[in-house]
């Protein structure tokens, strides 16, 4: 008996009711297991089983025409990597994801930091800013298409006052247009999560060593370079891998506001899969571009629970 | 943070704060008063900043013409019903990881977690034949548990960060007393770890109500559609785009669930950004 209040540690009570049957240890085991069970459970029917499922299905083929699935080994593979659209998503995904989390990152930081100066009306303003983040997807892309609108919208409106153009321009239905405003709205909708992980980072800010630089003669900008920022690092890190990850999975705001179009200007991956699966009904071939969009994903996966591992130790 | 009493210092303050404030709540003020113009002042090639007159005339149709109410009944039954489970699921999946050792614990929780990683659209693949075989395709319990996918996996993670600050001392004391595990739990930490539990049932609930994707994959009958094909579905298609409408059902949906953000903010902060920051 001694030896399971030992092997538990902190648990230093001798006399326990369950010391009797089985050990306090193994009680406690299995306490934890019963616990843990019903999330491991649903976990693995909604997310582990259609996961590999998906990844085995794109090995066969499988569309409208085929009455059962056959397997063909790699050559969904073969027929997406030689596709130009598929390359054409990746670029697009690539220029989403890359322009929405560095744009999110600098806008973010400035906020976090304007909100961190003590002023008047900043818990007022701290908390309006939550609203981009929580707007429904469907909602936000409603707002942005009515100001990019080709006719009446607001955009039109302030550059034909401004004299910047004559007549109103169609934005979402040129590619360019379209892939700046769904970056736009990806950045609008983001900048209140990573302001809050910048401001929570700042929170912890050592500000006796802020004062100390400042009487040694550091300005707003020196203090910013070489004490904000490093000190901020970790944050940096965390938010760039959230942001990543956040921008790989993005679909509805891209549906509801181009619908992956013109053509397929902003078909983002989960566009295209979205797009091969429930409108081509082609299984096979969107599972295999899933699996590609996997790969994408595992890389800031990676970091991330390398963050989260080494933060547990 | 920094020293704004000189010109310069309070100048780029000033601009940066009126860029950027623009920029966030530009598009929130546009939505808002949009959708109190009537329809003459709207579409205007050159509108107008402040409403000349005011109409409740959208509010009024959104309400009457269309199916709003009834997405909106929806939505908070599946979002009500998936924030529920979620919570439960994670409350006892978040203490187990957090308050016991077992074998496997670690790598289960890390896979749990890296769930991110498995796109949602991709699973949605084999969702769809899953649902089908077992006659939940197009029902809300098949959506209800479909939306398990999206919050779980944060969800839990929350709720184990916060459950590792519960004093160890604590349970032991009512261990010694001779109280059941699952006692310990339901009346001494369950009651006080309200705000957190709270502020995963709204994290949960805000990916349902606020999901595009699943529900309109998921569900094809009119009479089970939630806002967000609803919405989609009603205001913008290719012949009818009624942007008043639209803008005044877009503040409605968004009405409550930014309310109870704004409420809860504080522990949501917190539990978002647990564990990043240090």
């Amino acid at each position: 008996m001694s030896d399971v209040t030992l092997a538990s540690g902190r648990l230093n009570y001798p006399v326990s009711p369950h010391a009797r049957r089985g050990g306090l240890h193994a009680v406690q085991r299995r306490v934890g297991i019963l616990m843990l069970a019903p999330a491991a459970i649903a976990f693995a029917i909604v997310i582990l089983y259609p996961f590999f499922q998906a990844l085995g299905l794109s090995l066969f083929e499988d569309t409208l025409q085929s009455i059962e699935p056959t397997f063909i080994g790699l050559a969904n593979f073969k027929a997406i990597l030689a596709d130009p659209e598929t390359w054409n998503s990746f670029g697009i995904t690539v220029i989403y994801v890359g322009g929405a989390t560095i744009g999110t990152l600098v806008l973010g930081l400035g906020w976090a930091l304007i909100l961190n100066q003590p002023f008047r009306g900043r818990k007022a303003l701290r908390a309006l800013t939550i609203m981009p983040w929580v707007v429904p997807s469907t909602v936000s892309a409603f707002i942005w298409a009515w100001i990019f609108n080709s006719r009446f919208g607001v955009i039109n409106g302030i550059y034909l006052e401004l004299g910047l153009i004559d007549v109103p321009k169609a934005w979402l239905s040129t590619p360019e247009g379209a892939l700046i405003a769904v970056i736009l709205t990806r950045i609008w909708r983001s900048i209140p999560l990573f302001m809050a992980f910048f401001l929570a980072g700042l929170q912890n800010v050592d500000q006796e060593q802020i004062d100390a630089a400042r009487v040694d003669g550091a300005g707003n900008w020196a203090i910013l370079r070489d004490h904000l920022l490093p000190h901020l690092r970790p944050v940096l890190i965390v938010v760039v891998v959230l942001g990543v990850i956040g921008g790989l999975q993005d679909f509805d705001t891209i549906y509801a506001l181009t619908g992956g179009g013109p053509v397929s200007a902003t078909s983002v991956l989960s566009i295209s899969v979205y797009r091969k699966a429930f409108e081509q009904w082609d299984i096979g071939m969107a599972s295999a571009m899933g699996v590609l969009w996997v790969a994408t994903l595992l890389p800031p996966a990676y970091f991330y629970l390398r963050l989260l591992i080494k933060k547990g130790n | 943070m920094f020293d704004l009493s000189s010109r310069t210092a309070k100048l780029v303050f000033g601009v940066s704060i009126l860029l950027i404030g623009f920029y966030l709540f530009f598009p929130i003020y546009w939505m808002v008063i949009s959708s109190f113009k009537a329809n003459g002042e709207l579409y205007q090639v050159l509108p107008t900043f402040f409403p000349r007159d005011v109409t409740l005339a959208h509010y009024w149709s959104v309400f009457t013409e269309s199916q709003l109410g009834l997405y909106l009944v929806n939505s908070l039954i599946v979002s009500g019903a998936s924030a529920a489970i979620n919570t439960v699921l994670a409350v006892y999946a978040g203490y187990s990881f957090a308050k016991y050792r077992y074998p496997g614990r670690q790598p289960i929780m890390l896979f749990m977690l890296s769930a991110q990683m498995f796109p949602f659209g991709l699973l949605l693949i084999s969702l769809y034949p899953v649902l089908t075989s077992f006659g939940l395709l197009d029902t809300r319990p098949g959506l209800i548990l479909s939306y398990i996918v999206f919050a779980l996996p944060v969800a839990v993670y929350m709720l184990y960060s916060y459950f590792t600050q519960v004093p160890d001392e604590l349970i032991d004391a009512a261990r010694a007393d001779g109280a059941s595990d699952l006692r310990i739990f339901h009346t001494i930490v369950l009651p006080i770890s309200i705000p957190p539990v709270v502020t995963v049932f709204l994290y949960s609930f805000m990916w349902s109500w606020n999901d595009l994707l699943y529900s309109m994959t998921l569900i094809v009958s009119e009479d089970k559609r939630t806002i967000g094909p609803g919405l989609l579905l009603t205001y913008l298609n290719e012949t009818n785009a009624d942007w008043g409408g639209a803008m005044a059902a877009s503040l409605v949906v968004s009405a409550p669930i930014v309310i109870a953000f704004m409420f809860l903010q504080r522990y949501f902060i917190q539990g978002v950004t647990a564990g990043a920051v240090k």
